[in-house]
């Protein structure tokens, strides 16, 4: 079952058309990868979902319910929750409370999300830093950090934006098996990422944006054959 | 250990004792509610209760502002609106409609409660140093109402009080405002609240989303916070408690005008109290106002003049010491400025935050090995 359906949606910036007739659904259970050169709509495409711009056009149906202009708290509180690609940690909380931030979305109490936060920590093995001022972590435990946090607001549909950006291959391994594990447990994922290896490995299924159309859409082994993918990242080779 | 480095070591080790037990600081609150519960008894120049009134406004209105400006990130101007309009409605339903004033403080309130839901509704559509602008444009259009409203709010001449009717509980006088002492306990008591307030908030989930809104108004917002709600809930919780401190100013003085209670500087008073003292801490304000009321007040009193020629750095009877005790009183408010920009440069934390620095080298320094502290020196990834 579709989590998620994206209908047709236009996104315009003056004349410009940030997104283009995009179509795609996120599948149940299932991480949807979502990859395209920079400046194809990638990150436009998660805030016309999580409500920080409105479609110009088209729909964004989440759980059967039409989402469009909805503000981003009202979506959070239906169960979808953003990442963001510049990481916006809360940094003079400390990690605990920027994760407790997140559980309060869901209860009053602060003891609950107190136990609910530090139990997300624990999923992205981040417990022994609670404490710490969030602005005091490295990029990587950043990024886990805003991991945590989204966990927290117990969302059903996780967007993660970029996550591996800036990371050495140790921690992006760490992000990857966290990326499966949320999968084990049952949560969709939207994943944009740049890193090839990487999200050829998590997907169920990719999207490939271009100029703000959607170029390819399948299995990770379909979207490496199109040779439009390919044109699109390498260049046409009969140019060459 | 060597005895100097005993006593070197024993101011940080108190604090540090206490920092870990909130029962021991708890201890502490009740020494200092009870000693300033007896203060009157034993203070007689009615100059020492009148200094402490001005302390009990100042931290009021500093933790008033303090709950939108410092927990929610939003810099107002703009309180002297809160402040002017409370102060307004009670004085004038007073003068006017002999409205006894704790009567008259429930439509002060609502009064101030509707300005602030009517700023915020405004100022909130805008972002950083613009709603700081925005603030004071509000502001100053009410007290530009209030100057120019004669036949309803008496202009610029103000309302002067003429007498505060008697506090009665059935035929017994409780008090009948004469003497400081009735307003000093008010201060107390207002200044004790708007503390509990601070302390009520910072321990609940409007405090952690307020400091999220602080920290980052999108994130927040993905996190399922609803910023003009709990923007203007913050606003109003701190426009309430402005307006009590307006209202208190002015059955306590007697007398308002547009400059003492709708004026600019007065909203800068409020921030400045907060920003020297610790913006965002609960004990903060209570700092900020320690420092400053003293502070202008000395000032006022020319005591740097004084100091001088104490010190025999300046004869008095020279032509100098005539020219500094002659002249340098007027310029309390010129050094009152230097002085503040001085701690805004040197202590960015204000100075609770300097202080809690100092305690922590003073806690590093004894232990010794390094301990990771919040923000401590580890690897990239830690683990």
């Amino acid at each position: 079952m579709a989590l998620l359906e994206i209908k047709h949606v236009f996104k315009f910036f003056g004349g410009l058309a940030a997104l283009s007739d995009v179509v795609c659904s996120a599948e149940q259970g299932k991480i949807l990868g979502l990859i395209g050169p920079n400046g194809s709509g990638k990150t436009t495409l998660f805030n016309c979902i999580t409500g920080y711009y409105p479609p110009s056009k088209g729909e964004v149906v989440f759980k059967g319910q039409r989402i469009n202009g909805l503000q981003p708290d009202r979506v959070c509180k239906l169960g979808m929750a953003r990442t963001w690609q510049k990481v916006r940690p809360l940094a003079k909380l400390t990690v605990l409370d920027n994760v407790m931030v997140g559980a309060l979305a869901r209860t009053n109490s602060l003891k609950v999300a107190r136990e609910a936060a530090m139990e997300q920590l624990k999923m992205v093995r981040m417990e022994r830093k609670a404490h710490y001022l969030a602005g005091s972590l490295s990029i990587g435990e950043r990024k886990k950090l805003e991991v945590a946090r989204v966990l927290a607001t117990q969302a059903e549909l996780l967007l993660l934006d970029e996550v591996m950006g800036g990371l050495n291959t140790v921690e992006s391994e760490e992000i990857i098996q966290l990326i499966l594990d949320i999968k084990k447990r049952g949560l969709t994922q939207m994943v944009i990422e740049h890193d090839m290896k990487a999200i050829m490995r998590i997907s169920d299924r990719i999207v490939v944006l271009n100029s703000g159309e959607k170029l390819a859409e399948g299995s990770p082994q379909q979207v490496v054959e199109n040779p439009a993918v390919v044109t699109a990242y390498l260049g046409d080779a009969n140019v060459a | 250990m060597t005895g100097a480095c005993h006593l070197k070591a024993l101011g940080p080790k108190v604090l540090s004792s206490l920092r870990g037990s909130p029962g021991r600081w708890w201890l502490v609150i009740a020494v200092v509610v009870a000693a300033l519960l007896a203060f009157p008894q034993t203070m007689s120049s009615p100059y020492g209760l009148h200094l402490m009134i001005l302390l009990f406004l100042s931290v009021a209105m500093g933790e008033s502002w303090n709950v939108i400006g410092g927990y929610c990130g939003q810099y107002s101007v703009g309180h002297a609106a809160y402040f002017g309009v409370g102060s307004y409605a009670t004085l004038m339903l007073l003068q006017y409609k002999h409205v006894a004033p704790w009567w008259g403080v429930w439509a002060a309130l609502v009064a101030a409660l509707v300005v602030s839901l009517l700023i915020g509704t405004i100022c909130f559509r805008l972002r950083g140093p613009y709603f700081v602008l925005a603030s004071i444009a509000v502001a100053e259009i009410i007290r530009l109402i209030v100057l120019n409203w004669k036949p309803f709010t008496n202009g610029a001449e103000g309302i002067l009080l003429a007498d505060i009717p008697a506090l009665k509980l059935g035929d017994r006088v409780i008090t009948d405002w004469l003497s400081k002492t009735p307003f000093y306990y008010l201060g107390l008591a207002l200044a004790l609240t708007t503390l509990l307030v601070n302390y009520l908030v910072q321990h609940s989930k409007l405090g952690y989303y307020l400091q999220a809104i602080r920290e980052d108004q999108d994130a927040a917002h993905s996190l399922g916070i609803n910023l003009s709600l709990y923007k203007n809930v913050a606003l109003a919780i701190s426009a309430l408690f402005t307006a009590l401190s307006g209202i208190f100013y002015g059955l306590y003085i007697g007398f308002i005008d547009p400059p003492s209670v709708l004026g600019v500087d007065l909203s800068v008073q409020m921030v400045l109290i907060c920003i020297i003292g610790g913006i965002g801490t609960n004990f903060g304000p209570v700092v900020g106002a320690l420092v400053l009321v003293p502070l202008s007040e000395a000032l006022r009193a020319n005591i740097l003049t004084k100091l001088l020629f104490a010190a025999g750095v300046v004869k008095e009877s020279s032509a100098v010491g005539g020219f500094l005790k002659e002249n340098l009183a007027h310029a309390h408010v010129l050094i009152y400025g230097i002085l503040v920009v001085v701690v805004i440069l040197f202590m960015p934390d204000g100075v609770l935050g300097f202080t809690k620095k100092l305690v922590a080298r003073g806690a590093r320094q004894l232990s010794a090995a390094p301990q990771p502290l919040v923000g401590g020196l580890r690897g990239p990834t830690g683990d």
